[in-house]
């Protein structure tokens, strides 16, 4: 692909596919899908250390794989205090200074909290994280998110889980429309041509865990996904034909006057 | 002493912070230790003593989110 | 600010026209396609596309205000002014009694949104008088707005805590080299920062600013270019605010000023269906300098937001003095019931009121 950088926190990556870690059967699944992908930011969670497997942990392996950062993120907590905190112990214990920002505490739905998220990024934003706070799809909230130095939004396309696709896609357009940072659809995409969809209307990149995960082949998935996000960019800049709209209206410049009168014979319909 | 390992309670022989994570069986580099809803720098661990009914929280990155 | 050079036009075939009419993000590029079409055979579709995306966002109402002249005092050198300071009138102001008769004449007539105009700074009207009316008018008005000299952001929000919910400011003209030529003395010759006025309203917390080049004159694509760009930098800097723009037009003065780029009808038009289509949610302001044809053609066909009845005399509303000594002559005599008539017939509705004073708290910032 022709220079194309996507930016983010400082750093330049080329893969505008992120992967979340969760619901995979087994680690190694997990790391070649990561692979599969090309992923360069995986996202991964803190938890209790599970001590009947004690050295069983992800971190090694990802650390292992060239060219991938992590961005630990703060599921779990349910209060901006609780994420920051989670956030302090993440950097603490790998470095990256990335931070995704999610908190929701209603399991049944699992939508983000924005006042909790606002709150905590603005906070971790002063503290020299690069914050990509998980967001629903509102363009006001982005844009004070983005006024308090998150590095990029990472708004829902649907909830969690649900593989409902790009079902706020109408607020998707207006924080892409009005931000001045990277746009990162973030949870509810299914398919390969849902991220790809994504991409054509300008985000930046998605996030995808759940359609990886829980594929009949998680691998192949990654990488499907990974040529859909590619095909997106790519239609994105050679630019998109148009929708018509016919309209069949009697004549509105009549009115005008001048030596190069548009006579209603001459205009195109 | 009986000490709070991540919600379970458990007998430990451990004097300081860093043997009870070697009794645990974790990487010290790879885990976060919240010692009393305190999170505990790994810089400090080895000269940490434990007290009898202390809750220790072992956290490491896994899957999610 | 950019330079005014335009962009080389692409090839604008049918297809181009199409595409830029049809576009659902336009931008920059967009805009630049829409000025360039050739209107013998594209200003139909654009006229369409215009009032289409007009009733969409703005319904079918039109916004009706009245300007206020509250002094001819004018220290400035513009070449195309009535109100220059060479230029021989009468010069007055409006004194406080006398205001508060021109305030209650307009709001008699229905009027609820006014702006009230000065020139350039002057001991007469100066600062402090400026905001004395926007008092005595934000008692009556439930939208104030002004159009007078620059002012810093501690003078726009004193101004907007004593009731004024807008600031109209023109740059006049982007380009440099014309802007020199045409303010010949004062403080207006310095071009930065005039241009710079809008965003330090806005920094003081200002609701809303009017916008808009004095068409006539410099080349009118590269001034509509240069203020597209200018107003989308401030729509994309305060989000909050709300950014409307005008199109004020320089016709031949008989022994006056000759705008050495007169914009015709047609190019009026095309100027105000690109930016109706390419910033479809900004309020487009046209006054009564143009004749009423042109007017009602265009009311709800772009533009949402118009004077009526308007006086450019110093006040002019209580007594029907002659129309004298005025900043530029009025086209669009009619008066309301004649305007709101043509404007219904259109299938349109003048709408007096569209804020309500009662929400302000202290002041009326959006910070």
């Amino acid at each position: 692909m022709k220079e194309d950088p996507f930016l983010l926190g400082g750093r330049v990556f080329t893969s505008r596919l992120l992967i979340g870690t969760g619901k995979f059967a087994a680690a190694d699944v997990m790391i070649h899908a990561v692979q599969a992908a090309g992923a360069q930011l995986v996202t991964v969670a803190l938890r209790r250390l599970d001590r009947d497997r004690p050295h069983d942990n992800l971190v090694e392996p990802l650390l292992a794989l060239k060219n991938v950062t992590l961005m630990p993120n703060t599921s779990g907590a349910r209060t901006a205090a609780e994420a920051v905190r989670a956030a302090h112990i993440a950097r603490d214990l790998c470095g990256s200074p990335f931070i995704k920002v999610e908190i929701h505490p209603n399991p049944h739905h699992l939508m983000p909290d924005p006042i909790e998220t606002y709150e905590a990024s603005r906070v971790l934003a002063k503290e020299g994280f690069v914050v990509m706070p998980y967001m629903p799809a509102d363009p006001v909230l982005a844009r004070r998110l983005e006024e308090v130095g998150c590095a990029s939004v990472m708004p829902l396309g649907s909830a969690i889980g649900s593989g409902q696709g790009l079902a706020t896609f109408e607020l998707l357009r207006l924080i892409v429309r009005d931000a001045r940072i990277p746009v990162i659809v973030d949870a509810g995409l299914r398919s390969p041509a849902q991220a790809a969809a994504a991409l054509e209307m300008g985000c930046a990149a998605v996030l995808v865990n759940s359609a990886i995960a829980v594929a009949g082949d998680p691998p192949g998935m990654a990488g499907a996904f990974a040529q859909a996000v590619q095909a997106g960019r790519a239609a994105f800049h050679a630019g998109i034909m148009a929708t018509g709209e016919a309209s069949a209206t009697s004549p509105l410049t009549a009115f005008l006057q001048g030596e190069n009168r548009p006579t209603v014979g001459d205009q195109e319909t | 002493m009986q000490v709070c390992v991540n919600g379970e309670t458990c007998a430990t022989r451990a004097v300081y912070v860093a043997d009870l994570i070697r009794d645990q069986g974790a990487d010290p580099a790879r885990v976060a230790v919240i010692l009393n809803d305190a999170v505990l720098p790994a810089a400090v661990r080895a000269t940490t003593r434990l007290a009898d009914g202390d809750r220790i929280e072992l956290l490491a990155f896994a899957g999610g989110g | 600010m950019k330079t005014t050079t335009f962009p080389e036009p692409r090839t604008l075939n049918s297809a181009s026209v199409a595409a830029a009419l049809a576009c659902s993000a336009p931008d920059e590029a967009t805009f630049a396609a829409l000025l360039h079409a050739d209107p013998g055979r594209h200003l139909e579709q654009l006229a369409q596309r215009a009032q289409q995306i007009t009733r969409q966002y703005f319904g079918r109402a039109i916004a009706l205000y009245a300007p206020l002249y509250l002094s001819n005092f004018c220290s400035g050198g513009c070449a195309y002014c009535g109100f220059a300071a060479d230029r021989r009138q009468s010069r007055r102001r409006l004194e406080l009694p006398e205001l508060t008769d021109e305030l209650a004449a307009l709001k008699a007539m229905g009027f609820e949104q006014i702006l009230l105009l000065t020139g350039e700074r002057t001991p007469q009207a100066d600062f402090d008088y400026l905001h004395a009316c926007v008092q005595a008018a934000a008692r009556v008005f439930h939208e104030v707005t002004v159009e007078a000299f620059p002012m810093s952001v501690a003078e726009y929000g004193r101004l907007a805590d004593a009731g004024c919910t807008g600031v109209t400011i023109y740059q006049e003209t982007y380009d440099p080299e014309a802007y020199a030529r045409w303010h010949r003395w004062g403080p207006k010759r310095d071009f930065a920062a005039r241009i710079d006025a809008p965003s330090r309203a806005l920094a003081a917390g200002m609701r809303t600013i009017g916008m808009g080049a004095l068409l006539g004159l410099a080349d009118p694509l590269a001034e509509s270019l240069a203020l597209y760009r200018h107003v989308r930098d401030l729509q994309m800097r305060y989000w909050r605010a709300g950014v409307s723009v005008s199109f004020p037009r320089l016709r031949p003065e008989a022994g006056g000023f000759q705008p050495p780029h007169p914009v015709s009808d047609i190019q009026l038009a095309q100027i105000i269906f690109a930016f109706r289509i390419c910033l479809p949610e900004t309020p487009l302001v046209l006054s009564t300098r143009e004749a009423p044809a042109l007017r009602d053609g265009l009311a709800g066909v772009g533009i949402n937001r118009m004077s009526v009845a308007s006086r450019t005399t110093v006040g002019g509303y209580r007594d029907a003095s002659p129309d004298t000594n005025r900043q530029f002559a009025v086209s669009d005599e009619r008066n309301i019931a004649a305007f709101c008539a043509a404007l219904c017939q259109r299938g349109l509705d003048p709408v007096f009121k569209n804020w309500d004073a009662a929400y302000r708290s202290e002041g009326t910032t959006c910070t």
